[in-house]
């Protein structure tokens, strides 16, 4: 028999270019099927039912845009969009502020700074709904943070029974668990080369002409990745604020004290479980599209002021 | 040293101290309320008159302690073991398999990452419901075993850092794919494997939203949905000694955790994919 030595090479070539595709994709499987069952479906599932009249057990009734047109002259949503838009502007900042500072007080290997990193780290294992109970034990009306007051011969907010001392109380719990944030912040400071800094010494620069000149420009892709996950995280936030306002009522997801600790993921929450599943399925994807907007929004403007040479993180 | 640099030595000091003692008095405060006895509870004491150890005790009276610490754990080896067994062949083929798309796709898998997880347990709900899943934990644990984009990026980030030449090398002695993943990518993969791990146990060990929506049964609920409740039901009681003792036994193996694994978590991270 003849034996073509190219055509019997260029079969072998074949099945093992068949196999490497299969084993690319035995082992991307999980993450495939994964995708498709608990992401792709239910998304698309959940714009369906945005369109309908659902509760569980019934079958879906289409009623069009009626959710979303609902969803405009809603209070409480103006209400959580409203809280949410506080936590942004002000929680967003201070929270990203402060791990700056203390990343880059850390950033050189000095005697002392792995424990001080440590400390600063600790609280940001501590679960969301431990750090509110511990909050808000803390903030209590004769609780140790008013009594620290006492001892300036001052009196003490009312924290959660004041709805305009909520937030901040909200916020000065994810300040104090920014752990996660600093070690971002950390891992950007150590790439910045040295020879910069050295550079700006040779020009003259002092430590805040250093801070201004080089490490917020070098740092600004971390910032804006913080920023952005930061932004959604604020859209998404519920624990904290749900252990807040259930101990100061218990059952229904109301927000207290007036709604001001009601975020927009507690509402919808609370519309699942009284059973409006097309209502909850709106609000949803309205969230959805706002993650999208802020997302390419953030990407739009982003190099105005994101310095481009250092672009490893995205 | 001239004055100036003892000054700066001193101003850095002490912002530091001051930013660790704001860190660290609500880990004391919380101790301190664990051990208040009762009375001195519902006043503004801010030390206790007695250490009253027994408050730990009352705890597991007043709720099923012990279940739910089993609940949470049952839960967290569940997902632990899902998340690791899923995520590795996944991050292995992100990173040292050659294949068209693989960057466009490693892309898309990120951007998973952004969805809202609102848009998903309104349906996910409907699914496990019809599954007959309901108040039991397979909602909060079978997703685990389906690769999450957050563990992939990690994985696949420490396993850009081996060397590609080492895999060549074994490869060349005619290991398969798998093998060279199961030989040599796991064994020098483990500090990455073990923060993925770290990082499951603490979501899973935390979570509250997700037992909160698909356990009923008091008997089944984790620790971290007891604690809430413990907590809204002793607000009203002024018993916060008990809800200080129960966070402290809920935060406690983290802790111990942390400062044994602090390396994986403090330098096991890497985001850029580059040895620094």
């Amino acid at each position: 028999m003849d034996i073509n030595p190219d055509a019997t090479r260029a079969a072998a070539r074949r099945i093992a270019t068949r196999k490497r595709r299969l084993t690319v994709l035995v082992m991307l499987s999980p993450w495939l099927i994964g995708f498709v069952v608990f992401t792709l479906y239910p998304i698309l599932n959940s714009l369906y039912w945005s369109f309908t009249v659902k509760r569980y057990g019934a079958p879906a009734r289409w009623i069009g845009l009626k959710n979303y047109e609902l969803l405009l002259g809603n209070d409480d949503l103006a209400q959580a969009l409203k809280n949410t838009a506080y936590l942004a502007a002000i929680g967003l900042p201070i929270r990203i502020g402060i791990a700056m500072l203390c990343a880059s007080l850390l950033a050189r290997p000095r005697r002392g700074n792995g424990t001080y990193r440590l400390l600063f780290y600790v609280p940001s294992i501590v679960p969301a709904v431990a750090s509110g109970a511990l909050f808000f034990f803390l903030l209590k009306e004769g609780g140790p943070v008013s009594s620290l007051f006492r001892l300036f011969d001052a009196e003490a907010p009312l924290w959660f029974g004041d709805p305009a001392w909520a937030k901040p109380a909200l916020i000065m719990v994810g300040t104090w668990a920014l752990g996660d944030l600093m070690l971002i912040f950390l891992a950007g400071l150590v790439d910045i080369p040295k020879s910069l800094y050295e550079a700006a010494e040779i020009d003259g620069a002092g430590r805040w002409a250093k801070f201004r000149h080089v490490t917020l420009p070098m740092i600004s892709p971390v910032t804006f990745f913080t920023l952005l996950t930061g932004m959604i995280g604020v859209l998404q936030s519920f624990d904290q604020a749900f252990v807040f306002s259930q101990g100061v009522r218990r059952g229904r997801l109301t927000g207290e004290p007036d709604g001001a600790l009601l975020t927009y993921a507690m509402l919808q929450l609370r519309h699942f479980q009284d059973g409006r599943i097309g209502f909850a399925s709106a609000m949803a994807w309205v969230m959805f599209l706002i993650t999208l907007a802020i997302t390419l929004v953030m990407l739009a403007t982003r190099r105005r002021w994101v310095h481009t040479a250092n672009e490893k993180l995205l | 040293m001239t004055v100036r640099r003892v000054l700066l030595l001193i101003g850095r000091h002490s912002v530091l101290i001051g930013l660790a003692v704001m860190f660290a008095l609500p880990f004391f405060f919380m101790l301190l309320q664990s051990v208040m006895p009762l009375q001195q509870a519902k006043t503004t004491a801010l030390w206790p008159g007695h250490f009253e150890w027994s408050n730990y005790s009352r705890v597991f009276d007043r709720i099923p302690l012990a279940t739910y610490v089993v609940n949470s754990l049952k839960v967290c080896a569940l997902t632990v073991t899902g998340t690791v067994l899923s995520c590795v062949p996944v991050a292995y083929a992100f990173s040292h398999l050659q294949w068209k798309g693989r960057n466009v796709a490693f892309v898309f898998v990120l951007s998973t990452m952004m969805l809202p997880f609102q848009v998903l347990f309104v349906t996910q709900y409907q699914i496990f419901s019809e599954l007959g899943w309901l108040n039991s934990i397979l909602p909060l644990t079978v997703p685990a075993f389906f690769a999450d984009a957050f563990s992939i990026f990690l994985l696949r980030q420490f396993f850009l850092t081996l060397p590609g030449e080492t895999l060549d090398a074994a490869r060349v002695d005619g290991a398969s794919e798998l093998t060279v993943l199961r030989k040599v990518v796991i064994p020098m993969a483990k500090p990455g494997i073990m923060a993925v791990a770290l990082f499951q146990f603490l979501g899973s060990w935390g979570d509250f939203f997700g037992p909160n929506i698909y356990l009923k049964d008091e008997n089944s609920l984790t620790l971290a949905v007891g604690l809430v409740r413990l907590n809204s039901a002793v607000a009203r009681l002024g018993e916060s000694n008990l809800t200080m003792a129960a966070s402290v036994i809920f935060v406690a193996p983290l802790l111990v955790i942390f400062f044994f694994a602090q390396k994986v978590f403090i330098e096991g991270v890497t985001l850029t994919g580059s040895k620094g």
